[in-house]
């Protein structure tokens, strides 16, 4: 092949080439709709669970039955004032009867059978603490819930209680209470926010790998096969233009599709119900313009070897597999590490992804950044973004990738 | 000259808005939140002092009127408030709940009377003797300490915070200074509410009627109840227990962990007139004093200990020089003959006031002409109040345009806790000029009566405990 032609300067051969591959990149509608696709779908998901874990607490009072509530009827009337959907329902005559009719009720839908033994009312005058059966299903998924509420009116009444027993006997109810806990949250409603906020960016690093995978394939793998390639290399440039040339335009996709998820997020959050949970929305403008510029290098680098992937693979086909399990592996590794809440050194910011990963964790709610770990972190990544693209094109030039063909 | 003085005004309020104070994160006890917190300086420099200021700051900030919350007593700091915050947490999600101690209370130097911590002092010499000593050298302080000041200083505080306008709540005698905060700055007001009411012109201390009306509603709602009706006529025998210990009652352990002493007949009125404030403690009144009648004294020696801890964390100093200043010297000698003629508790309760003025020096101080005042006041009275009862709306606030009353049939002393007034509270402040929808109210039950060692019958069924007791001890600390 030709060699480079010092004839031509880098602006006369690398801005048409650029110019092409984004045409074609940004031509391609099924690449593009994948990633508007995956970009909009997990905001909302998000939005759509968080209504749903709202709804749950907020809204639904669970069916709740009481059996044998005549034994007792201040402890059946205390639950129905419990913020659950009570029903009533007379005891068994024997012991038995009780505890078979108590499953039958819990088979009927209710998710917490309340049983009050017989002979209630008599062992708690004799201050022989009767017995309160509370049957549930603990597979299911709405029960504990709901024997949370009932034991919190359970509670009620037997503060209640103990503080009438003890008053009876000379003691003030307080002396039961040897010490008190006084609870201190420190976390701020942003940072409570950055709960949910949590697994975002691994999904805006993932949203890279996605929204690039089909265009870098396409501008590789694809015109070696269509065999347009050859006629690029053709041309009097130099092979890292070709390189970079594609793999600025399969950036700005993966870019395009990562921040098309940022946005449809700031702009669901009034939907989402996040004062309901003690959050605050801490996504600002600017927050979101520091998440751009800090996924723009790490998508250059994403594309980069994801095309140099995908020109050293058998095929098409091939491709598309190897990148499929590509785009898996970093999304795996960063979420075990935050599963994991393994502490990272403030040194591992320099490596790619993981840096990035923290940096946007940072700036999505609100917490100032390490500028100078940014910036050395960020020239890291271009660095070996830069390596890549000119060792790629030295492949290309060796003809090396193209052997497969 | 005027255009200077403007750009020199313009200037200021500049620097002022640069100025603006940068609050420290803080907690209070009985609130597992982190507040912003604030030292503030107000007043002029030689009369000045430094207030402490909590804000439960608003998850959301839409710039709607923060509530600012005004204690009771007089004497209560507003920081002791925070058990009426987990109820008031829908309104915080949406505007900052600011909570300022007085001059004299709580974090702002407590003037706190420490010769009366940690003892029940239930006679009227001794408490006179304490509190001629608790005043010494304290002029300056005094002289500071009374509702035009507290007021000056809230104003203060709202501007130096950036608030344009506040809403008011005010607790017991808070609602008081509320409703004087109305009078002197309108236009610094949106709305009030207003929790155990205290009109400006009432006369406070003298409350044996209202103590022996919440009794008499007590036994009326014991009546109604078959099995306390059973318990027979408590109310004549705690008459009668009153004037036979008069030269001296059994001997009791009145605090925990404290020998005991021999009680007296004031010890029972005011153990009786404290539990009043407390739904919880005041359905323990028939049981305990008719076993006391019986010679059982230790339900009414439970009572006493549980009361004993409610003063506490009142600074007495506080509450006489303003009780010294603004109401007690308007209550004439034959008011307290005929308030305390019918009332079990006598002419008791408002002569530790007027004794303790006598060695409580302080200029007596009038409160303005009332002027009409048109901002939605939301009023909320307990039925069972032995201290701010009900108000009579067309008698008391004719000067008011714009007002509405709730009345928890069982409830006393303070109800912003209980049962759906939390959420009355939040719609009232979102849609001030609409009138509440509180049916609800009713729903809000007596807990049940004790009626034997054991404590209720389960066969009671109209009664419901609705709150939980520790938040109401604390409350029931204002007068």
């Amino acid at each position: 092949m030709n060699n480079e032609n010092p004839n031509f300067g880098w602006r006369y051969t690398l801005v048409p080439v650029l110019k092409k591959e984004l045409t074609e990149a940004w031509r391609d509608k099924r690449a593009l709709l994948t990633a508007v696709c995956f970009a909009l779908l997990f905001p909302a998901m998000m939005t759509a669970m968080m209504l749903f874990t709202v709804k749950e607490k907020v809204q639904k009072e669970p069916q709740v039955a009481i059996l044998g509530g005549e034994r007792a009827p201040y402890l059946a009337n205390l639950l129905r004032k419990g913020k659950v959907e009570l029903t009533e329902h007379k005891g068994a005559d024997d012991r038995a009867g009780d505890h078979e009719q108590a499953k039958a009720l819990l088979q009927q839908g209710n998710k917490v059978v309340v049983l009050v033994e017989e002979g209630f009312a008599d062992a708690y005058m004799n201050q022989r603490a009767p017995r309160l059966y509370l049957y549930r299903d603990g597979g299911d998924s709405g029960s504990g819930a709901a024997v949370r509420r009932v034991r919190s009116q359970l509670a009620q009444g037997r503060q209640l209680v103990t503080a009438q027993r003890l008053t009876a006997q000379g003691v003030s109810p307080g002396s039961i209470s040897p010490w008190q806990v006084q609870e201190r949250d420190i976390s701020t409603p942003s940072a409570r926010s950055g709960l949910i906020l949590r697994a975002l960016p691994g999904l805006l690093i993932l949203g890279l790998f996605v929204g690039s995978l089909a265009t870098s394939v396409d501008t590789s793998a694809g015109e070696r096969e269509r065999l347009s390639l050859e006629t690029l290399l053709l041309q009097p440039l130099a092979g890292w233009q070709l390189v970079l040339a594609k793999s600025v335009a399969v950036a700005s996709l993966g870019w395009f599709g990562a921040s098309l998820s940022i946005i449809a997020l700031a702009c669901m959050m009034p939907l989402m119900p996040l004062t309901e949970l003690g959050m605050q929305h801490a996504l600002t403008v600017q927050g979101i313009l520091n998440v751009l510029l800090l996924l723009a290098p790490i998508a250059l680098l994403v594309a980069v070897l994801q095309i140099l992937l995908a020109l050293r693979s058998q095929s098409f086909k091939d491709a598309q597999t190897q990148l499929s399990i590509f785009q898996i592996l970093p999304v795996v590794l960063l979420t075990g590490i935050d599963v994991a809440q393994v502490e990272l050194a403030e040194a591992w910011q320099l490596v790619p992804l993981l840096g990035q990963q923290q940096w946007l964790k940072a700036a999505l709610v609100g917490e100032p950044l390490n500028l100078a770990l940014v910036a050395a972190g960020t020239l890291v990544t271009l660095a070996i973004a830069g390596l890549a693209i000119v060792a790629g094109g030295h492949a290309l030039r060796r003809e090396a990738l193209l052997s497969n063909c | 000259m005027q255009r200077t003085a403007c750009l020199l005004l313009l200037l200021v309020s500049l620097v002022a808005k640069a100025a603006e104070p940068v609050p420290e994160r803080c907690f209070l006890d009985g609130w597992s939140q982190p507040l912003q917190c604030y030292r503030l300086q107000v007043g002029e420099s030689v009369s000045g002092a430094e207030l402490a200021v909590f804000v439960a700051p608003a998850l959301e900030q839409n710039g709607l009127d923060p509530v600012f919350l005004l204690a009771g007593g007089p004497g209560q700091a507003a920081s002791d408030l925070t058990p009426i915050l987990p109820a008031l947490s829908k309104v915080n999600r949406q505007r900052d709940l600011v909570m300022v101690d007085r001059r004299g209370a709580g974090h702002s130097g407590a003037f706190a009377c420490e010769e009366f911590q940690g003892s029940v002092v239930a006679d009227l010499d001794e408490t006179v003797r304490l509190l001629g000593q608790c005043r010494k050298g304290k002029d300056n302080l005094v002289g500071q300490l009374n509702s035009r000041t507290t007021v000056e200083d809230l104003e203060q505080v709202r501007s130096q915070l950036g608030y344009e306008r506040i809403a008011l709540w005010g607790g017991s005698w808070g609602t008081r200074t509320a409703l004087l905060y109305q009078q002197w700055y309108p236009a610094s007001i949106s709305a009030l509410v207003l929790d155990g009411v205290a009109p400006i012109d009432s006369k406070i201390f003298l409350a044996a009627e209202a103590a022996q009306a919440a009794l008499d509603k007590l036994a009326s709602d014991c009546a109604g109840d078959p099995q306390c009706a059973a318990l027979g006529n408590w109310q004549a025998q705690l008459l009668q227990l009153i004037a036979d210990w008069e030269s001296g009652g059994p001997t009791l352990k009145v605090i925990a962990g404290q020998p005991p002493i021999a009680v007296t007949s004031l010890h029972l009125q005011q153990t009786v007139r404290t539990a009043l404030y407390a739904p919880e403690a005041a359905v323990m009144l028939p049981f305990s004093i008719a076993e006391a009648a019986r010679g059982n004294y230790l339900p009414l020696q439970g009572l006493m200990q549980a009361v004993s801890g409610m003063m506490d964390s009142v600074s007495l100093g506080l509450m006489f020089s303003v009780a010294c200043a603004e109401s007690v010297p308007r209550i004439r000698e034959e008011e307290i003959v005929s308030n305390g003629r019918n009332s079990f508790i006598g002419e008791a309760f408002t002569r530790t006031y007027t004794r303790g003025c006598e060695v409580w020096p302080v200029p007596a101080r009038d409160y303005p002409q009332l002027s009409p005042q048109s901002h939605p006041v939301l009023f909320i009275s307990g039925a069972g109040d032995p201290i701010t009862p009900p108000v009579d709306l067309a008698r008391s606030f004719a000067y008011l345009e714009n007002k509405q009353q709730l009345v928890v049939q069982a409830g006393a002393h303070i109800n912003t806790t209980r049962g759906c007034v939390p959420e009355l509270i939040e719609r009232f402040l979102d849609a001030p000029q609409e009138t509440l929808d509180a049916s609800c109210v009713a729903e809000i039950d007596l807990p049940p009566f004790m009626l034997s060692e054991f404590g209720f019958a389960l066969n009671e069924v109209n009664q419901v405990v609705v709150s939980a007791g520790g938040a109401d001890e604390q409350e029931a600390e204002n007068d």
